[in-house]
């Protein structure tokens, strides 16, 4: 497979999964609010804020005052931020359509026709009353991409790169929405200084329900969701498919497909992520509990070198100059 | 004299008896072949047949099959017009065609060769030399080189129109890159999703085994010392209008689409960048103009080509698919010559006529035209597309002055052939919502290799959307049409 369009199929995976991903945010914190169990966290400015830190990595200054139909539109549809679904979704477009001939046509297809659909979507019917309608149907849009990509291709390194991209990306935004969410119980903490319900289940619930694992959390663990319980599913859970340890798991298998003729030095990618799945392995809940900003920090970063080395081991494409006194045509006199 | 037939969505249709009807005969019949067509046709309501078409256009959508128009703002993506109602060819005349484009190809091979090589049939006066040194498609470093297996236009596109006497005539030959086959898989495919039924009345020869075909032909020209080459199809990239083609044929073939940053040259030979390394390319069909493909030999602005890759060309270690330098083969005033090539290297007299055309080059010939441009079809020899074509009793005086001054200037850039009357066809029209008739011409699709030739036995009815129009081409506002050609 070409090095240029391997680099196209992982981060056409990527984007599909951080689209869904945003939109998910957007969803689930926006209608959670709705039934928030105090007034911060009720408060538009409040979850205005968490979408904002989320999606774009800003903390926003708090002196100015934001407005929902911008933040909305800024990360729905907004062309202009490269953070919106919408750029997010025509990224992935783009990038299927620079690998099209490898792809099937149902997986182009459907691409095509979501993209179709994001990008007509009427701003102002979004921004109005399209939240819910617009986010569920990117939700929905992704699980379809994923079970064409399962379905109708063939699972070689093609399907891998595509993989590998799928969960790194997912690593990483699960990652992120802990980090806000986090951040979200901090600020509330601070605010009502210890008069809170225990650990503030709501926080918790939406940031499984973000995850997709609000469901089968409570079903594991037959209690209300608690910080210690929620970080620990979510991040160290090997049988939940959003978690970090099972997303850390499926780059691997994906990595071992892709490296499996090929000798693994250290830094290489492979090595790296053998490396990673290593340390979540004996990892515990109260490590991390105790440290959550620095365990999400370092994880971070490693994911980033990760990228970086998955782009140096087998995507980079090079320019080849050859020495012009060899390689000028013989003009053939005649 | 104009005849009106009464059906609700053929209400429209006034056709011409100037030209052939591929419908309708003289006597205001409909042609035996299109009886079953044209009775399902006439069952649908306005209002079905509208719904259908809107079916069929978004299924192009969803698929992809489009180009991009790009505004000073924003890019919009738009298909290319298609028509639900099908040319159909019998096969007897369809042989004829065949034997026709397959003669002309193989023809123009040997000219090829022969232009490169000893040129004979300049020497012996059957070409005249003016024609080959000004061409500007003639490629000095490709004297004396011998592409493998001695084959130069291993794909060519034929354009052809039925005129008012019922036979087909050739417009033109292409021979550098004929473009259009994935619209021929991609209208068959939309027809038989809106109208499946219908090809158990019709026993039509497929189109989707083109693919297949091109594969074969391109490993038969595989360099010497290979035994499995890796062969490559080489873009543009995404912004080309032609890119879905491109991306189409390497999925039909299961065949990198490489961009010329994907290729490098190592020690004469061709390299892809893999994931796992470097991979030696054997054969290219390339998609890229001649002067494009390597910035080393021909332009050194070019971005798109692989630097080295025409030395390695020279070395025999690599076979472009087509050989660059072909151009100069289908310039419009070789064209006239045709029938004196086909005699020359075959022995046989051409099966298809061409249009008789003035060569602006000729004295005599230029005062004709020159006097009778109100009825004459003016061409660069040149171009594609359609593009620089002046169509006489279109133009007002002061256009036609303009047209007298530019050929003046420089005569050797045009030819000249009488209007001539392209068969019209049953065409949708949306702002009528029915059908009225359209003037189309066919592209044929015709494979050289070693030991090997093929003909898509269907080709590209392209269809003039605009009354009275008779530039068929899709870079100026044209739309395609399947194309049956049925099995005896």
């Amino acid at each position: 497979m070409l090095a240029r369009v391997a680099n196209n199929l992982f981060w056409m995976g990527r984007y599909i999964e951080r689209s869904e991903h945003l939109a998910r945010y957007l969803n689930v914190n926006y209608f959670s609010s709705l039934d928030a169990p105090n007034e911060l966290s009720q408060s538009s400015d409040f979850v205005l804020r968490s979408i904002m830190f989320m999606a774009s990595g800003e903390i926003i200054d708090s002196k100015i005052n934001l407005k929902e139909e911008d933040v909305l539109f800024n990360v729905g549809l907004n062309t202009e931020k490269s953070y919106s679904i919408k750029q997010s979704f025509n990224a992935a477009y783009e990038n299927a359509r620079s690998s099209r001939d490898l792809i099937s046509t149902e997986l182009f297809e459907s691409i095509n026709r979501i993209n179709h659909s994001i990008k007509n979507y009427d701003p102002e019917a979004f921004v109005k009353n399209g939240l819910y309608d617009f986010t569920t149907m990117i939700t929905k849009s992704t699980a379809e991409i994923r079970s064409k990509i399962k379905g109708t291709l063939l699972h070689d390194e093609t399907y891998a790169i595509i993989m590998l991209g799928i969960y790194l990306e997912r690593a990483l935004q699960v990652t992120l929405i802990i980090n806000s969410k986090c951040s979200d119980a901090s600020v509330e903490k601070n605010e009502y200084k210890g008069t809170l319900l225990e650990d503030g289940s709501h926080v918790w619930s939406t940031l499984l329900k973000c995850a997709f694992s609000y469901d089968m959390m409570r079903r594991l663990y037959k209690k209300t969701p608690i910080k210690k319980n929620t970080l620990e599913f979510l991040i160290l859970n090997e049988d939940c498919p959003r978690s970090i340890k099972n997303s850390l798991n499926q780059t691997k298998k994906y990595i071992g497909i892709l490296a499996k003729h090929q000798k693994i030095t250290p830094k290489s990618a492979a090595f790296l992520i053998g490396k990673i799945n290593c340390e979540f392995e004996y990892k515990q809940i109260d490590d991390i509990e105790e440290n959550i900003e620095e365990f999400i920090s370092d994880l971070i970063n490693k994911l980033v070198v990760i990228g970086e080395k998955l782009d140096d081991n087998y995507f980079k494409v090079t320019n080849h100059i050859p020495k012009t006194n060899e390689l000028t045509p013989q003009i053939q006199k005649q | 004299m104009e005849k009106t037939i009464e059906l609700p969505l053929f209400s429209s249709y006034e056709y011409n008896s100037n030209f052939y009807d591929e419908l309708f005969s003289k006597n205001n019949e409909v042609r035996e072949i299109y009886k079953t067509l044209f009775k399902l046709f006439s069952q649908y309501s306005v209002n079905e047949f509208n719904s259908l078409n809107e079916r069929a256009k978004e299924s192009f959508f969803n698929l992809g099959i489009t180009f991009q128009v790009y505004g000073e703002n924003s890019v919009q993506e738009k298909i290319f017009p298609f028509d639900l109602f099908p040319r159909i060819i019998e096969e007897k005349e369809w042989i004829n065609i065949e034997k026709g484009v397959l003669q002309r190809s193989k023809a123009l091979n040997h000219f090829l060769w022969d232009l490169y090589h000893d040129q004979k049939i300049i020497k012996q006066g059957i070409v005249p030399l003016d024609l080959i040194s000004s061409s500007e498609n003639f490629i000095e470093q490709m004297k004396g080189l011998d592409p493998p297996e001695g084959i130069y236009n291993h794909i060519s596109g034929t354009d052809l129109i039925k005129h008012s006497d019922g036979n087909y005539y050739v417009l033109e030959d292409n021979i550098r890159c004929p473009s259009g086959v994935s619209y021929v898989v991609g209208n068959r495919t939309a027809v038989k999703h809106a109208l499946f039924g219908i090809f158990n009345k019709y026993n039509t020869h497929r189109v989707v085994d083109y693919g297949a075909n091109l594969l074969e032909i391109m490993e038969s020209v595989k360099p010497k010392g290979v035994d499995n080459p890796v062969c490559v199809i080489i873009t543009p990239g995404v912004y080309n209008s032609a890119y879905y083609e491109h991306s189409f044929l390497a999925k039909q073939m299961g065949i990198d689409l490489v961009e010329g940053r994907d290729l490098f040259v190592e020690n004469d030979f061709v390299y892809k960048q893999t994931i796992y390394g470097p991979k030696k390319v054997d054969v290219i069909y390339r998609r890229i103009d001649d002067l494009f493909i390597d910035p080393l030999a021909f332009r050194p602005d070019s971005l798109l080509g692989v630097p080295g890759l025409f030395s390695v060309y020279q070395k025999g270690n690599v076979c472009l698919v087509n050989a660059p330098g072909t151009g100069v083969a289908d310039d419009k005033a070789i064209y006239t010559y045709l029938p004196e090539i086909i005699k020359y290297y075959l022995d046989e007299d051409s099966i298809l006529s061409n249009v008789h055309t003035y060569h602006c080059s000729r004295k005599n010939e230029l005062s004709y035209v020159l006097e009778n441009i109100d009825k004459l079809v003016i061409k660069p020899v040149d171009e594609s597309g359609g593009y620089g074509i002046s169509i006489g009793n279109k133009l007002t005086k002061a256009e036609i002055q303009k047209v007298r001054d530019t050929v003046k200037a420089n005569p050797r850039k045009y030819i000249a052939q009488p209007i001539m009357s392209l068969s019209t066809h049953p065409t949708y029209i949306e702002e009528t919502r029915s059908f009225e008739p359209r003037h189309v011409d066919l592209r044929t699709f015709t494979l050289l290799g070693k030991d090997k030739e093929y003909v898509l036995k269907g080709g590209l009815s392209r269809v003039a959307l605009r009354k009275g129009n008779l530039i068929v081409n899709s870079s100026q506002g044209g739309g395609s049409k399947d194309t049956w050609v049925l099995k005896s």
